[in-house]
């Protein structure tokens, strides 16, 4: 009676697991079979198609018209840059706040996190004409500087709370050893705090990786453009050809979750260990 | 180990982009750049064809350095239709001048208007895509961001009557017009002859025949809701036809006053209520977007299309089955009952054009691309080569005998007009009023606002 | 130590780039937002100080109005809908051994790292009337009407789905960890005394996730009142500004319809508003947690 019992919930269990999964993934799975078929297979009612013949050219087109990989190149470039000044200002920042004594570092502390309140769209008309004076817009750092602004006071917020958690008296061991501050930042704090960089390291690469309203907003000519823009400027060019277009879909995607499938373990801890303290 | 494992493969990561970094520098001119140079030598073939006054012209500037012309476009299809006429003319002029190079952002015409303004604040692009239309010129103007012309130079160009009117302010000129706009209905033909439909004479028969072609399991009139401006086209259509020549009056007598009272408006606008709601356009035609919509009616889905005279285009496009691209004609809005207009009253403006930046750098190199485009064997004779409809400039020259059935239709359609209404109603007024229209044009048509609770709100936004 | 630790220039040079950051990329843009929602200026041309005109503009504006109201309801959504299935899955999951649980666990975050445009882009097609995803498998049920997803009426509880659907895989993960984190001592204790699943569920694992809740609850909130990227994609705001959204709205006012002092009084009001739900919703939890 209880072996059955037990039996039916696995079974529930089961299914339940299961039917979540298909939810979603079938879109995606959706998406990748459309894309190798035609475009006048769009419109047959079956919820998949067997391609008359597997249209990998669709993808060849996808790759070059889209300029797949000078879009990726700059989502790489722009989003390490941001992890890494990310990293190294929260770092900073936090280790003064935290461990340095001045008046003032509660205050400062606070002001600094507070950016974690500040809706982000909401400055994208005030930043833009800022950067439109100061001729950054179309450059770098018209991306570089709000992935950065949003992305610090999670960062800072996050490695205050792991150093706080750091025993005191390695620090105090390398002062005897006369170690100056930065040498304790640097040679000491910093490598201590490595799981923690790692999680900073992927949050600000997830909020950051898909952005595109600020890209779109700051950004004019391809020169920095990120990949959402392969099938942002892409639908536009191939509006007739829906093939086409799932092509570019699942190429721009593609990256992303091939990287979270390998890393998978790793980035899931890192989001766990942000999220809940965050 | 873990936390090796991540700490490495960081590492590596910031490596491999740091290497990707320095190696793109010198290639990052970027990737489009490569595109645009395979494609100037491929113009440079046609090169030798051009007249030797462009050649003097390019010696001439080579010795003031390189020269980089900004072009910001609303045609994101450079393969198609328009865009590709734009394209063309773009890698001709550089082929001819090669000190001179012409990088184009193009975006779709909402995308384009929304970044269009938020450039107007500082540093427009050189060259630029502009409407001559009040809701659209008049505050750019006002802004002075675009760059006067000599009308005197275009005294050559054949451009048509009264088409240079909407670019200009206190009689100086700040753009010049691509176009000629004629809102169509694109019909199936081979559809209709299958089916024994006939083109409507009539407004009733109109709904009759969408009736029919809706009970035979298609959509009747395929309609880009999405962006309200071409519902708001089609309301001016209606309303052509309701008021007659009178249009142009009313409407402007309406934004003047913010009362959009007069019974012809209301009339109009019942008319479309009632036809959305007899089912006249696809399902979740209020959500829909230009390209899904023109889709629909490419597909064989829809039986009807109704857009500008621009997607003539259509009859050309190789990504569209040949049983249906050939099979493409066009009627325009039927006459309503008891209302003012004839039949050969149209619906029709000159809207889109280019303009020059004030404050372009190389305002005088940009001026002289645009005059470049306007010679009348580039943007009108390429435009009718590659059947993007009517250009506003006199193309009688270019007439190659090999249009397409489209084309003559609608060339014939603008021949025989009696009256042409001018900018269509949601471009009257200032912008805050078209984005008010295009937004509640959509709630009235779907039934969710009333058509009196439709008329106070844009006259609302008028004030 | 505590000279070297209160040294005023290595403080100040540490705490320099984070500050700079801050006012430059923060600070600054919101004091210009503040004084351009005291003007009328278009965009273009000169702007004129018109006091409190856009304020009380703003607070006759159905579509603002309208924005506010669909953020509570997605709030509503998330709270309601997406979050009890993700608790559920997240202790089902936690049931599972082996393999498959890191299987399913890969799986459903994976639309999570997925680009906001492709996802956007993607439900637009699953939408569609006429060859749509959904009306299809409607169609396989027999069901041939097409229904329309992004009506006026629907649109917004469309524009939910997508985004629950998207935003799963974190919740999820979340709520496992903290179940993880379960002393598991508690629930051996349970099953020495009889208790089946839902007992446990709602005995042991509910009452210890509080603290885990009430962090997803807050992001959950937070979160739909920032939204803007997918509906800008998907719907941008319409018919008729049924999905209208603030950041949405703010944008549109200003480079769509020429107000850019407009766009910024909207955008003032915006991070009030966030501001004062988070601070509401910290000390709404701060206080229960003492008690």
């Amino acid at each position: 009676m209880k072996e059955n019992h037990k039996k039916i919930g696995k079974i529930i269990l089961w299914i339940v697991l299961v039917m979540v999964a298909v939810i979603q993934l079938f879109p995606l799975i959706w998406l990748v079979d459309f894309s190798l078929g035609s475009s006048n297979e769009m419109f047959t009612n079956g919820l998949l198609i067997i391609p008359e013949k597997i249209r990998w050219d669709n993808y060849v087109k996808a790759f070059v018209d889209g300029n797949f990989l000078h879009y990726l190149r700059n989502s790489v470039l722009i989003n390490t840059l941001a992890v890494v000044c990310v990293i190294i200002i929260s770092i900073m920042a936090a280790f003064a706040c935290q461990r340095m004594q001045w008046k003032l570092s509660a205050f400062v502390s606070t002001l600094l996190v507070m950016g974690m309140m500040i809706p982000i769209h909401a400055t994208l008309l005030p930043n833009y004409k800022i950067y439109s004076n100061l001729h950054l817009t179309d450059t770098i750092w018209a991306l570089l500087i709000p992935y950065v602004a949003f992305s610090m006071p999670q960062g800072i917020f996050l490695m205050t709370g792991f150093i706080q958690s750091l025993p005191k008296e390695l620090e105090e061991a390398a002062v005897m050893d006369g170690c100056g501050i930065y040498r304790i930042v640097f040679q000491i704090v910093t490598p201590l705090l490595k799981p923690s960089i790692a999680t900073v390291a992927i949050m600000t690469f997830l909020n950051n990786w898909n952005e595109f309203m600020m890209a779109s907003t700051y950004l004019s000519t391809p020169r920095w453009k990120t990949l959402p823009f392969s099938v942002l400027e892409f639908t536009g060019e191939y509006s007739s050809n829906y093939a086409v277009q799932f092509a570019v879909m699942a190429l721009t995607a593609a990256p992303a979750v091939i990287v979270y499938v390998i890393l998978n373990k790793h980035i899931t801890k890192g989001v766990a260990m942000g999220a809940v303290k965050g | 180990m873990k936390k090796k494992v991540i700490a490495t493969l960081l590492t590596a990561a910031m490596m491999a982009t740091m290497i990707a970094g320095c190696g793109s520098d010198k290639g990052s001119a970027p990737a489009s750049g490569d595109a645009q140079n395979v494609q100037e030598q491929a113009a440079g073939g046609e090169k030798a064809a051009e007249p030797a006054g462009d050649s003097a012209d390019a010696a001439g500037e080579a010795s003031g350095g390189e020269v980089t012309i900004k072009l910001f476009s609303n045609l994101p299809d450079r393969k198609n239709g328009q865009g590709l006429v734009e394209q063309t003319i773009i890698d001709e002029y550089m082929a001819a001048n090669p000190n001179v190079s012409i990088e184009v952002e193009a975006l779709d015409e909402e995308a384009y208007k929304t970044k269009f303004k938020a450039y107007a604040m500082d540093g427009m692009p050189d060259v630029v895509s502009i409407w001559g239309q009040p809701s659209f010129l008049d505050e750019v103007l006002d802004a002075g961001v675009l760059a006067e012309l000599n009308e005197e130079d275009y005294i050559d160009y054949s451009f048509i009557a009264g088409s240079l009117d909407g670019f200009k302010k206190d009689d100086k000129l700040y753009g010049l017009p691509r176009n000629t706009d004629i809102m169509l209905f694109y019909y199936n033909q081979k559809m209709f002859e299958d089916n024994g439909w006939e083109v409507p004479a009539t407004y009733d028969d109109l709904m009759a025949l969408c009736a029919d072609i809706k009970d035979a399991g298609f959509t009747p009139v395929a309609m880009d809701g999405g962006d309200g401006w071409p519902m708001a086209c089609f309301l001016t259509d209606i309303l052509v036809q309701v008021a007659g020549v009178d249009y142009a009056d009313i409407v402007s007598n309406a934004v003047a006053t913010g009362d959009f009272g007069a019974p012809e408006i209301r009339q109009a606008t019942q008319i479309l209520v009632d036809s959305a709601n007899a089912g006249m356009f696809q399902v979740g035609y209020d959500s829909q977007d230009y390209g899904t919509t023109m889709n629909l009616f490419t597909n064989g889905q829809a039986a009807m299309y109704c857009m500008g005279s621009w997607d003539c285009s259509m009859a050309l496009n190789e990504d569209i089955a040949p049983e249906i691209r050939d099979n493409i004609r066009a009627f325009t809005m039927p006459t309503v009952d008891g209302g003012k207009g004839g039949a050969n009253d149209i619906a029709a403006w000159n809207g889109g054009g280019y303009a020059v930046s004030a404050n372009s750098a190389v305002k005088d190199e940009a001026i002289k691309f645009l005059n470049y485009m306007y010679q009348p064997d580039k943007l009108s004779k390429y435009g009718w080569e590659n059947g993007v409809g009517l250009s506003a400039q006199d193309q009688t020259a270019y007439l190659t005998g090999n249009e397409t059935e489209l084309q003559k239709q609608v060339m014939d359609i603008l021949k025989n007009a009696t009256s042409i209404s001018g900018t269509p109603i949601n471009d009257c007024g200032p912008s805050a009023f078209k984005t008010a229209i295009e937004s509640e044009i959509q709630g009235v048509s779907n039934g969710s606002t009333s058509v009196d609770d439709f008329l106070a709100a844009i006259g609302a936004a008028c004030k | 130590m505590k000279k070297l630790y209160s040294n005023k220039p290595v403080i100040f040079s540490l705490i320099l780039p984070g500050i700079l950051v801050f006012l430059f990329a923060v600070l600054a843009p919101i004091c210009l937002s503040i004084y351009y929602g005291f003007t009328d200026y278009s965009g273009m041309g000169e702007a004129h100080l018109v006091g409190f005109e856009n304020y009380t503009n703003l607070f006759h504006d159905s579509a603002f109005g309208r924005s506010l109201r669909n953020s509570l309801l997605l709030a509503i959504g998330f709270i309601c809908i997406q979050h009890p299935i993700a608790i559920i899955v997240a202790a089902v999951l936690d049931k599972l051994q082996g393999k498959a649980e890191g299987i399913f666990r890969c799986i459903y975050f994976i639309p999570n790292v997925i680009s906001v445009a492709v996802i956007a882009y993607l439900w637009k097609f699953i939408y569609n009337p006429d060859f749509g995803l959904l009306n299809n498998i409607l169609r396989a049920f027999g069901y041939t009407e097409k229904v329309n997803w992004l009506s006026q009426q629907n649109a917004i509880w469309s524009v939910l789905i997508v985004l629950i659907w998207h935003g799963f895989g974190w919740g999820m993960l979340i709520y496992y960890t903290g179940i993880k984190n379960i002393d598991p001592v508690l629930y051996e204790a349970a099953s020495i005394d009889g208790a089946n699943w839902w007992t446990t569920f709602f005995r042991i694992t509910l009452p210890l996730m509080k603290p885990v809740i009430q962090i997803n609850v807050t992001m959950a909130i937070i979160s739909a009142l920032k939204q803007m990227e997918t509906v800008y994609l998907l719907t941008n705001g319409g018919p008729n500004n049924s999905t209208q959204f603030a950041a949405n709205y703010l944008y549109q006012q200003a480079f769509k319809a020429f107000k850019y002092g407009y766009g910024n009084a909207i955008g003032v009001i915006f991070i009030v508003i966030c501001i004062l739900v988070t601070v509401a919703l910290n000390t709404i939890f701060k206080d229960k947690q003492d008690a």
